[in-house]
């Protein structure tokens, strides 16, 4: 069964592998889209050595420097999509003192979402404490044979996760954005034109709305210099500059009002559950929020099942939202890698729209939040504070940077979840290493700060080897169960 | 069919939950849902419970009925834990959320492969009829609690001795045949570096070619592991090469996305459609 999910995930990887024929080892410059500056002709070589992760580039960026002034007013950015990483966005380009524009269809959107934010980013956005409606400081792992393990008990008193509402949260960045200058615009992007000319602006098509729900709304147009696409995983942003497709995984959710009494034993305390029954390769989880709890599931690869698995899931958590009422039921799709394509011209994409999205744990708050500052901060340093056109150059900085900090989370977070959600041994695997002290002092570690730290080396090879046992030990027993006829 | 009644009076109670929503929000209380809209969630909650338990009865009913093409093993599940009473895993040595080493005895010295077997039995039972996990009734049973020994005589040496045996026989055939070429004695050939290379790739051949489906398992777990690397250099690479193939590989993965979102009625639930 799960290698049958196994087969049917790699054979639409391979389809895709040959449909986009993907070639590693020779790699042309970047030349032709370059026009007016001058560049080295050098071709670029992606080392494959993963651990320390350097781009061997020799193309030296000289855009921003030689590219023309803009005369007589400030650079003119468009930001469409004002959630996290428009928000952001939007607020590093006000900052800096370029012309900045935030489309958002709905100013009152509550995106479907987990709302685990981690502790950075509190600290790197400057959040207020009012904007978090719980601390989650426990977890509870559960397996697919119900061994139950706790996880929390390093962390330290300061430590914890955010639930946050994302009406909240979204609203506050943007209301922060407008105070730094941004002009919000309540509006559907429908459409971008293209350049005709190397430094002319592209044209926006949106149809505004002005704060009326429910209206027809009118048709206008914006002219920018450059386009940031923060639309989310459906972008249309990315549809216009043709970045290609990802694979994606449906979340689907369910908010549950239980009882008080039952509401304190989730007081901070969130639940995973792992199973072939819960998804056959991702989990189900428990997260409190703010007066009820959110009961979900998801998948990449059997998405026709995901209400059998929803099912699934309540039913292993029966006992503690039992006699719970369903107020709300959502969905929404999860990147599962980055599109092909992330930038093309003056236009990048961030956060969903990118693909962002950690494998193991869907996180994807932080990290759009994240690729919307890098990329706006490269668009002021390379408009030098507004004052000239950017380049394609200057948001291939963004990426480089984007890449170069973050490469080795996804990187293990995605060997873990191949390890680790592969198969039911895995499973219990899993969340017997997670009983482990240093494994849960590296997790929310890595988690809380996004930095990938080495721990103590005696320490790794003894998680190592305990992981190791682990494995094998659940194997042994898979074997065994299917010599059994129950 | 069953199935598509199932969403669609999800999506008349989901379109209501919209509604409530809507008004919630502009309100904005202090937390998600304040007092005054307190008649609305309560008309609408115990409509998504009767819901609830209709999509549960049906669901049960619809798996059932797909049982013949589609999916096999799950139904009778499904159908156990839905219509009656759950079946719950029993076993006279299963106390307590842990099995009683005590009652695993055989001529007094302790019977691991008897807890192997048992253990083994509950996680079968468990994938078969998954069970609420409970507080009350935790399982503190972990398997590290076996020594390694009683997996190595259970586990590994069957089947080293497989693979030995196999090992043997190919050997004694290899170097029947390479003295028959060559003129080679075995004595010569354990001298000779392209024979002990050879000798080497069988061994590693016998080892990771155990059933035939290893032979496909291998050649995917190695496409498997650099595969997220190519996804994430694709921004670096020639734009002009992949941007043909993928403006079709786009059509066609909006065309899957649509029908797929079709397949699991996700229309309502919060897409912004294209």
């Amino acid at each position: 069964m799960t290698s049958v999910a196994f087969t049917a995930h790699l054979s639409t990887a391979t389809t895709n592998q040959k449909s986009n024929e993907f070639r590693r080892e020779t790699l042309k410059t970047f030349v032709g889209l370059r026009k007016t500056t001058p560049v080295n002709h050098h071709s670029i070589s992606l080392t494959k050595s993963l651990p320390n992760r350097q781009f061997n580039r020799s193309l030296r960026i000289v855009a921003g420097k030689s590219s023309p002034k803009v005369t007589g007013r400030n650079l003119r950015v468009a930001v469409i999509g004002g959630g996290p990483a428009g928000g952001a966005a939007a607020e590093t380009l006000a900052k800096g003192g370029i012309e900045t524009f935030l489309i958002e269809r709905k100013l009152d959107n509550c995106k479907p979402c987990g709302g685990a934010i981690p502790l950075c980013m509190v600290g790197e956005f400057d959040l207020p404490l009012d904007i978090i409606d719980r601390r989650v400081t426990k977890m509870k792992m559960i397996s697919p044979s119900n061994v139950a393990v706790d996880i929390g008990q390093t962390l330290k008193p300061h430590e914890y996760i955010g639930m946050v509402r994302r009406e909240v949260l979204d609203a506050y960045l943007r209301d922060r954005a407008a105070t730094a200058g941004a002009t919000v615009i309540n509006g559907l992007f429908l459409k971008m034109d293209m350049p005709e000319a190397s430094n002319a602006p592209f044209v926006l098509h949106y149809t505004a709305y002005d704060g009326k729900t429910g209206g027809a709304g009118v048709r206008r147009t914006l002219e920018v210099d450059a386009v940031i696409g923060a639309d989310g995983a459906n972008s249309r942003v990315a549809k216009s500059i043709g970045a290609g497709d990802y694979d994606y995984a449906i979340a689907f959710q369910e908010r549950i009002k239980i009882s008080d009494e039952k509401m304190t034993y989730y007081e901070n305390l969130a639940e995973m559950y792992v199973g072939d029954d819960v998804s056959p390769d991702f989990y189900g989880w428990v997260f409190p929020k703010c007066d009820h709890v959110a009961v979900g599931t998801g998948t990449v690869t059997h998405k026709g099942d995901i209400k059998k698995f929803q099912l699934a899931t309540r039913n292993r958590a029966k006992d503690k939202i039992f006699g719970g009422k369903i107020i709300r039921v959502e969905a929404h799709p999860i990147p599962e890698h980055p599109r092909p394509r992330r930038l093309a011209g003056r236009v990048a994409l961030v956060g969903d729209a990118a693909g962002y999205v950690t494998k193991c744990s869907g996180e994807g708050i932080y990290f759009a939040a994240k690729s919307g500052r890098m990329c706006a901060e490269a668009i002021v340093e390379g408009s030098e504070k507004g004052t000239r056109m950017i380049e394609e150059g200057d948001l291939r900085k963004y990426l480089e940077k984007w890449d170069k900090t973050y490469w080795p989370t996804y990187k293990v977070l995605d060997v873990l979840q191949k390890v680790f959600y592969r198969s039911n041994p895995a499973r219990e695997a899993f969340v017997e290493m997670c009983a482990d002290e240093y494994v849960q002092k590296m997790t929310f570690d890595s988690y809380l700060y996004k930095k990938v730290v080495p721990g103590n080396p005696l320490d790794d090879i003894k998680l190592a080897i305990n992981t190791i046992g682990s494995l094998v030990r659940a194997n042994a027993l898979r074997r065994e169960m299917d010599k059994i006829t129950l | 069919m069953a199935s598509i009644a199932i969403p669609a009076s999800l999506k008349i109670a989901c379109s209501s939950h919209h509604v409530i929503k809507k008004q919630q929000s502009q309100a904005k209380p202090g937390c998600c849902f304040g007092a005054k809209q307190a008649t609305h969630v309560v008309t609408v909650d115990v409509e998504g419970k009767r819901m609830l338990n209709i999509a549960e009865q049906q669901e049960n009913a619809s798996v059932h009925n797909k049982g013949p093409k589609g999916v096999e093993g799950e139904s009778e599940h499904v159908m156990d834990t839905g219509s009656s009473v759950p079946k719950l895993f029993h076993d006279a040595r299963w106390k307590n959320g842990t099995w009683d080493l005590n009652m695993f005895v055989k001529d007094g010295k302790m019977d691991w492969d008897g807890v192997i077997v048992a253990e083994a039995r509950r996680r079968k039972f468990l994938e078969m009829h998954p069970q609420v996990s409970t507080n009350q009734a935790p399982v503190l049973f972990r398997s590290s609690i076996i020594p390694w020994w009683a997996w190595i005589m259970r586990s590994h040496l069957p089947e080293a001795e497989l693979l030995n045996g196999r090992a043997a026989m190919v050997g004694f055939f290899a170097a029947y045949l390479v003295d028959a070429l060559t003129g080679l004695d075995m004595v010569g050939q354990t001298g000779n570096f392209i024979c002990k290379t050879g000798l080497f790739m069988i061994v590693l051949g016998i080892i990771l070619f155990r059933r035939t489906k290893d032979l496909g398992n291998l050649q995917k777990l190695v496409d498997e592991a650099t595969f997220y690397d190519k996804q994430w250099q694709a921004s670096w690479q020639n734009p002009d090469a992949s941007n043909g193939t993928s403006e079709q590989s786009q059509k066609d993965y909006y065309a899957d996305a649509d029908k797929e979102c079709q397949e699991c009625e996700m229309g309502n639930m919060g897409f912004y459609g294209n």
